[in-house]
């Protein structure tokens, strides 16, 4: 040692590593005085600290950004990626879910009626060139979908398969102006011809001069022989308005039908029916009418007033 | 008048410390960050005696113990910083070229800096810590190298001008 080499030197050296040594040693035995030195000092720090970081992190933060540039834009452009996909999966999945309802309620129909089904998905709304309304699906004969069979969807009558091919088939719809099925009014079983208008509405021709429509009047399918094309019980709509022309030869009747074309997603296709009619089976339940609570007041007169 | 001095040092060493505590450990940057108060302290002692180096060194290293963010015992960075601060200051002594030189110092600084916290780690390995990723470690030591050279030229007129003011009369006695 050069000019700091003398013992008062080396005294203090050795007494200032035995100190930190007897310090070390204390703090492993867990005496509760060294553990209250560092957290008294840090008692005393932490609101320095907080202030500390409520104005310097952002500088920090920004600092931290520059340091990290290169990887926070992967990261950015990571996380934009992750939340595209995410964005996909979610309409994805609203999608689906929309569906399934469709599926449910169709299948629900289905079920009630016996039917044996195909679903299947609406691949294309047809051609928007041509005045025919029609759809593809994708279930062909592949699927036992063939022409001439009852399309549905959870609300009734979707139309009928015109052509089937093995992974698709085109169905025309009951709102096409070519579209006619027989058709039956429930309760009263009167029958008539339903034909398509081009819009969401039909025009059904009773066939029994003697009997009368009214509206709300819920038609169905007359049912078909050997159920093709149509099986019998399916809903179709319901009576809006009646025409009561005098010296008609029928009565006839705008229906509202019960399918929403504009929105379909999931249909099935009758590939079986059971031998029984379902009759009035299908109807749609009306609304459930919710009581109106009543009031009952009773007037109680007053004494007369006194002179 | 010696312990005078040095006590008189304290002030300026907790001001540091403080900083360190509450600004600079806001700062994540590259490498784990930058110890301003070791590199201070460090500063201090190769600007001193080889007994002021100590004494610098254990007063650092009881602050730095004081730390939350200490992993290890208390009194191990007591015991690095003793023998960090009077090798330091061993090192420069009775050389007024090297002291004069402020490369020399920023070099100085610079490697000791790394060695002192690989001389913590070491000794904490010691005494149970995890060592976890060498290469982590590896980069650490360096970048703290590194901010050293960066910091020191900064700090240099600072340290050397108050430590003058304190301590040239016993430096020349």
């Amino acid at each position: 040692m050069r000019n700091g080499g003398d013992n008062r030197g080396r005294l203090l050296l050795i007494s200032l590593i035995v100190t930190s040594l007897f310090l070390i040693t204390l703090d492993l035995r867990g005496v509760q005085v060294i553990d209250g030195l560092r957290s008294g000092s840090q008692t005393a720090l932490s609101p320095v600290q907080s202030v500390a970081a409520t104005v310097f992190r952002p500088v920090g933060n920004f600092f931290s950004d520059i340091t990290r540039l290169g990887r926070t834009r992967g990261e950015i452009e990571k996380l934009t990626a992750d939340n595209e996909k995410l964005r996909q999966s979610l309409i994805n999945r609203t999608i689906a879910d929309a569906e399934l309802l469709e599926l449910k309620s169709v299948l629900d129909l289905a079920g009630i009626a016996k039917y044996r089904v195909v679903a299947a998905k609406v691949i294309s709304l047809g051609s928007t060139s041509s005045f025919a309304q029609t759809i593809s699906i994708d279930a062909g004969t592949n699927d036992g979908v063939k022409e001439n069979m009852t399309v549905i969807t959870g609300l009734g009558l979707v139309g009928v398969v015109k052509k089937s091919y093995p992974n698709s088939a085109l169905v025309q719809l009951a709102s096409d102006s070519a579209f006619r099925v027989g058709a039956r009014v429930a309760g009263s079983q009167q029958i008539g011809i339903l034909s398509g208008q081009g819009t969401s509405k039909a025009v059904l021709q009773l066939l029994d001069n003697q009997t009368t429509l009214k509206v709300g009047d819920v038609i169905l399918a007359r049912g078909s022989q050997g159920n093709r094309p149509f099986v019998p019980g399916v809903p179709i709509g319901e009576v809006t308005s009646v025409d009561n022309t005098a010296g008609a030869v029928t009565q006839t009747a705008d229906v509202k039908l019960f399918a929403n074309f504009s929105t379909l997603s999931v249909v099935a296709v009758v590939v079986g029916s059971p031998k029984s009619d379902p009759r009035d089976a299908l109807v749609p339940k009306g609304p459930i009418p919710i009581p109106v609570p009543t009031v009952t007041i009773y007037a109680t007169p007053s004494g007369s007033p006194k002179p | 008048m010696f312990a005078r001095r040095f006590l008189i040092s304290f002030p300026i060493f907790a001001i540091v410390y403080l900083i360190q505590e509450s600004i600079v450990s806001q700062f994540r940057i590259f490498g784990g960050g930058v110890s301003l108060f070791l590199i201070f302290a460090l500063l201090w002692s190769a600007l001193g005696t080889p007994e002021l180096g100590a004494l610098t060194g254990f007063g650092a290293g009881l602050l730095m113990d004081l730390s939350q963010t200490t992993s290890g015992p208390m009194g191990q960075w007591t015991l690095i910083m003793i023998l960090a601060g009077f090798s330091i200051s061993y090192l420069g002594y009775g050389d007024d070229n090297f002291r004069g030189n402020p490369i020399s110092l920023v070099v100085i600084v610079a490697i000791a800096v790394p060695l002192t916290r690989l001389a913590y780690l070491i000794i904490g390995l010691m005494f149970g810590s995890e060592l976890g990723s060498i290469l982590q470690i590896f980069i650490s030591l360096v970048s703290s190298a590194l901010w050293t050279v960066a910091v020191v030229p900064l700090l240099m007129p600072f340290v050397t001008r108050i430590h003058s003011a304190l301590f040239e009369a016993e430096s020349r006695g």
